[in-house]
């Protein structure tokens, strides 16, 4: 029976380890719910070639968290603007070197970009030839509801100052050459752009739909300015409210609920044991007494 | 031994074994639900190894206009569905489609391959047993997702991240809102189910970019 006076102390022992079992199950619970909210953690960078009489450049993009990655843009042009590209958030530098220059050789120009997780940037080189330069723009990813988003980048050296506007409304007044506008938001529609600065005057249909962000590139072009546009982000054109309801149920488990009822158990079971085992041991003792009392009586 | 040993020895037993069926109980209950892997945590996409030069084609003066989706395979969870359209209910939520066995696309959403996060929406059971996206969950960064567009193109996806988050707390402008490529979000339930209100208290979220 020398076991059984173990009893209350493999109880004890018990209850300790179901208490250490359930304590890694409650902080994971814990960090589940703290999960991020974006959904991965890349960001966007778009470059464009906005300098006039600049010729054509390499654009290079690299790194600082993995010295080994790069990407190349060849042979960029004045009024090209590449797509965005995917990129871990983190920093970046981006170089400039002629077309067809050594990867090796020193940049002409160069700048560094620091990505955030779910955020979309625009790197434009922009300004004269003799004075470019690197503008980085952050670009924003959401819209008012029921509207759109524009702006303006004018890059025309021809024409010092440029108007825009977009279906009557102004969007860039007297804008001066290598200058960005920030966003407005305008009602969705398809209506004319018209770009003016007193002599080459252009005009182009644009349609703008709702939760759509663009930007309006004003260049120079062989007759007179011309107008691009470019596609920042789109989405639903009316955002939903929360989440969906998705499931009737009939697969799910039927929850584990409240493990109350289940400790309440091992508690209750344990203080029986120990119970047991305490008055085990007093009925063994007070046994063992009278065996010693009683051969003097 | 005495009767009163006995007895306290019995209750000692029953009071172990009490202890031992709770202990146990408690851990069979608090196993994850059957069927479904837990969604992993957000995975960055890597940045491409630097074997060769990447070159990047300057962005088309006009998109292209994409058509819209009718079909959609996910190979990897066994999904083969044709796709309704969706619109929105009274409550501004995204319309759930109508049978349990197919998905819908959110008509007012980006189609899939155009700029923007397109969204379709599966039911992952119905009250009798596993729906459209039943399996959605199990998804992991990288696996392939097919759309199927009516003049008969196909756009691939791979998926970054599976997501689950609370309804109460859901992330409408991160899963929702304006992206500057092509995405799409696969969406279904998942998590506790509350029998008090017949609904999954989590939406799964899958996110996943277009290839091409």
């Amino acid at each position: 029976m020398k076991h059984l006076r173990n009893i209350g102390r493999l109880a004890l022992l018990l209850v300790a380890s179901v208490l250490l079992l359930a304590a890694p199950a409650v902080s994971a619970a814990a960090a589940a719910g703290g999960q991020a909210a974006a959904g991965s953690g890349t960001g966007w960078i778009r470059l464009a070639h906005l300098s006039p009489n600049t010729p054509a450049v390499d654009v290079y993009l690299y790194s600082f968290d993995n010295p080994d990655a790069k990407m190349v843009l060849h042979h960029v042009a004045y009024g090209d603007v590449s797509s965005y590209l995917a990129v871990p958030g983190g920093d970046y530098s981006v170089a400039m070197r002629g077309a067809g220059a050594s990867p090796t050789s020193p940049p002409v120009l160069s700048a560094s970009i620091r990505v955030a997780s779910g955020s979309a940037y625009t790197a434009l080189a922009v300004g004269p030839r003799t004075g470019l330069r690197v503008r980085v723009f952050r670009d924003d990813l959401s819209t008012p509801p029921g509207h759109a988003l524009v702006r303006v980048v004018q890059a025309s050296m021809k024409h010092r100052q440029v108007s825009v506007s977009w279906g009557g409304k102004v969007i860039a007044s007297k804008l001066p050459f290598a200058s960005v506008t920030s966003y407005h938001a305008v009602s969705p529609g398809a209506e004319t752009v018209a770009a003016t600065a007193g002599a080459g005057d252009a005009k182009s249909a644009v349609t703008l739909a709702a939760g759509s962000i663009h930007t309006l590139v004003v260049l120079d072009g062989a007759k007179g300015l011309e107008i691009d546009n470019l596609e920042d982000a789109d989405g639903s054109s009316q955002l939903p409210a929360g989440g969906a309801e998705t499931g009737f149920g009939g697969t799910a488990a039927r929850g584990p609920g409240s493990p109350m009822p289940w400790l309440e158990v091992v508690a209750g079971g344990s203080a029986l044991a120990v119970g047991g085992g305490l008055g085990l041991r007093r009925s063994r003792r007070g046994a063992r007494a009278r065996r010693t009392l009683s051969p003097a009586a | 031994m005495t009767a009163g040993e006995r007895w306290w020895a019995a209750i000692a037993c029953a009071g172990l074994a009490a202890a031992f069926a709770g202990a146990g109980g408690l851990l069979l209950t608090r196993q994850g639900t059957p069927g479904l892997r837990p969604a992993p945590a957000a995975q960055a996409a890597a940045f491409p190894a630097p074997t060769a030069p990447i070159v990047a084609a300057p962005q088309a003066a006009q998109p292209a206009s994409v058509a819209p989706p009718v079909a959609l395979s996910i190979p990897e969870i066994g999904v083969r569905t044709r796709l309704v359209t969706l619109g929105l209910t009274a409550q501004g939520t995204v319309q759930v489609p109508p049978p349990t066995s197919v998905a819908g696309w959110y008509a007012r959403s980006p189609r899939p391959g155009a700029v923007g996060p397109a969204i379709i929406l599966g039911h992952i059971d119905s009250t009798q047993g596993p729906g459209a996206f039943f399996r959605l969950a199990g998804l992991r960064p990288g696996d392939p997702v097919y759309v199927r567009r009516s003049d008969g193109s196909t756009v691939e996806f791979l998926v970054t991240a599976v997501q689950s988050y609370l309804k109460a707390h859901f992330p409408t402008e991160a899963v929702y809102g304006p992206t500057p490529d092509a995405e799409l979000r696969l969406i279904t339930c998942g998590g506790a189910f509350d029998s008090a209100t017949s609904h999954y208290l989590s939406n799964i979220v899958v996110y996943a970019t277009s290839t091409s």
